[in-house]
C-alpha cells in the first residue's frame, strides 16, 4: 500500500461495529454480564466507555472514577460529564487513603529528598524524557523537575536507582486502580475493559498489572490518531477530545509527548505504522519531510522501547513438560 | 600543585569492557562484543542501563556528563565511550592547591 499521511484514516462506522462485535464476543466467551471501565477523563477511556455502552447497553456498563490527590481536578470533572452523558452507573473512589497507607507518596518523596534535601509536600513534580527526538538525538534518560510554592524550578537527571524508586512508587497508582476495577468486576460478574491504544501497547506505555491488568483491550489495534477519529465519530465530549493526552500521574501536568513519546502523536503514529510495515525509509522521508537520520533515530527508539517492555506484554514465563 | 593521573586509552577501554560485561552481560551466553558494536542495536544496554553507565563514568573517571552529552555518538560503542572519556578527562584536568 502506498505510504501517505492519510494512511491511518479509518472507516469509523465499520470500526465501531467491529469493536462492538469483539466486546460482545468476549463477554460471551468469558461468560460475563457486562463491563467495568475506569474513566480517567482522557480520550482513550472515554472512547472505550462509549464502545462498551454501544456494544452492551448503558445498564451493562459500570464506570469507576479513581482519582488521587495529585490527579488533575479537571480529569474528574470531564470523567463525570462523560459518564452522565452515557447514562452509566458510575462511582467515584478517592485512592489517596489507600495510596497513603501503601506508602506511595512517602516512598517516592524519600527518594526525591535524597536528590533535593529541601523538598517537601508543598513542591510539585514531574519526570520527563529529553524533548523532540526529531530535532536532536539523545538516549532516554528521565529528568526530575520540581517546582517550589514560590515558583522556583529545580531539575536533575535521575540515576537508575532514583528512577526505579520513583516509578515503582508511582506505578502503585495504576495498580491500585486495577484492584478496584476487579473488585467491582467480580462483584457484578463483569469483565474489566482496558483502554490502552496501539501506540502505547507496542512501546510499553502502560503499567504491567496496572492499566495493563484487564480482560479485554478493544483499542489495542488502534493508533492514537485513530482513537481521535473514532472518538469524534462516537460523540466523545469535545472537552476530552480537545485536551492534551497526559498520564496524569504527577502533580505538574505533563503530556504523553513529554513523558514518553518525545514527538507529536501524529508523527508517532505515522512512523510507528511505517516501522511496523517496513515502509522503505526514502518513502517515509518524502512523505513526512524527514531526513534519513531522523527516521532511523526514531526507529531505534521504537526498537529500544519495544524490547524494554516486551515482558509486560507476555504471560508469566513457565517451564513446559 | 598536583595533576590527576589520566588513564591511558587502552586501560579505559579494558575498564569499560569489564564493567559492561559484568553488569550488562552477566547472564548472557555470548559475552563478546566488538569495539565498534552498537550497545543499543546489539541489545547490550537499554535505557536504564545507560543511566547505570553514566553513574559509573562519573564516579570512576571523575567527570560530569552533561545532559546534552547523553547521546549515542558519545556512549553507544566501546570506541565512542573511551574517546568520550578521554576527551572529558583531558578537559577536566585542574590544578589543585
Amino acid at each position: 500500500m502506498h505510504f501517505s499521511k492519510d494512511i491511518l484514516l479509518i472507516d469509523c462506522e465499520k470500526e465501531e461495529s467491529r469493536i462492538c462485535d469483539f466486546i460482545r464476543e468476549q463477554i460471551k466467551n468469558m461468560r460475563r454480564e457486562g463491563a467495568v471501565i475506569g474513566i480517567s477523563g482522557g480520550i482513550d477511556s472515554a472512547l472505550a466507555a462509549c464502545l462498551c455502552v454501544k456494544a452492551l447497553g448503558a445498564d451493562k456498563v459500570q464506570g469507576l472514577i479513581l482519582p488521587e490527590k495529585e490527579s488533575n481536578p479537571i480529569s474528574q470533572e470531564y470523567a463525570w460529564k462523560l459518564a452522565k452523558n452515557l447514562g452509566i452507573n458510575t462511582e467515584e473512589i478517592d485512592l489517596t487513603p489507600a495510596l497513603e497507607k501503601m506508602g506511595t507518596y512517602a516512598r517516592r518523596d524519600e527518594i526525591v529528598r535524597e536528590i533535593f534535601p529541601d523538598y517537601d509536600s508543598s513542591f510539585r513534580m514531574k519526570i520527563t524524557l529529553p524533548p523532540d527526538i526529531l530535532a536532536r538525538d539523545a538516549f532516554n534518560f528521565f529528568t526530575l523537575t520540581l517546582q517550589s510554592h514560590d515558583g522556583q524550578t529545580f531539575t536533575q537527571r535521575l540515576s537508575k536507582k532514583a528512577l526505579n524508586g520513583i516509578v515503582s512508587a508511582t506505578n502503585t497508582k495504576q495498580r491500585t486502580r486495577m484492584i478496584y476495577l476487579y473488585l467491582y468486576a467480580e462483584k457484578l460478574n463483569y469483565l474489566v475493559c482496558g483502554t490502552t491504544n496501539r501506540s502505547e501497547t507496542r512501546q510499553g506505555f502502560f503499567v504491567k498489572f496496572g492499566d495493563g491488568g484487564v480482560d479485554i483491550e478493544p483499542l489495542a489495534h488502534l493508533y492514537k490518531t485513530q482513537v481521535y477519529q473514532l472518538s469524534e465519530h462516537m460523540g466523545v465530549i469535545p472537552e476530552i477530545i480537545a485536551r492534551a493526552p497526559s498520564p496524569d500521574t504527577y502533580s505538574i501536568p505533563v503530556s504523553d509527548e513529554e513523558f514518553f513519546f518525545r514527538m507529536p502523536l501524529t508523527k508517532v503514529d505515522l512512523l510507528l505504522y511505517a516501522w511496523e510495515n517496513q515502509v522503505p525509509v526514502p518513502d517515509i522521508c518524502r512523505t513526512m519531510e524527514l531526513t534519513d537520520t531522523q527516521v532511523k533515530r526514531v526507529f531505534r527508539d521504537f526498537e529500544s522501547k519495544e524490547k524494554a517492555s516486551s515482558h509486560a506484554r507476555e504471560m508469566p514465563a513457565t517451564l513446559t513438560d | 600543585m598536583e595533576r590527576r593521573n589520566r588513564m591511558p586509552q587502552d586501560d579505559i577501554k579494558a575498564n569499560l569492557r569489564e564493567f559492561i560485561t559484568e553488569n550488562f552481560l552477566a547472564f548472557a551466553e555470548d559475552k563478546t562484543f566488538a569495539d565498534t558494536d552498537s550497545f543499543m542495536e546489539k541489545g547490550i544496554i537499554n535505557s536504564t542501563g545507560v543511566l547505570e553507565l553514566l553513574q559509573y563514568l562519573e564516579e570512576t573517571f571523575e567527570i560530569a556528563v552533561e545532559d546534552d552529552e547523553v547521546i549515542p555518538e558519545n556512549l553507544d560503542t566501546l570506541n565512542n565511550l573511551s574517546a568520550f572519556i578521554e576527551k572529558k578527562s583531558s578537559g577536566s584536568i585542574t590544578d589543585k592547591e
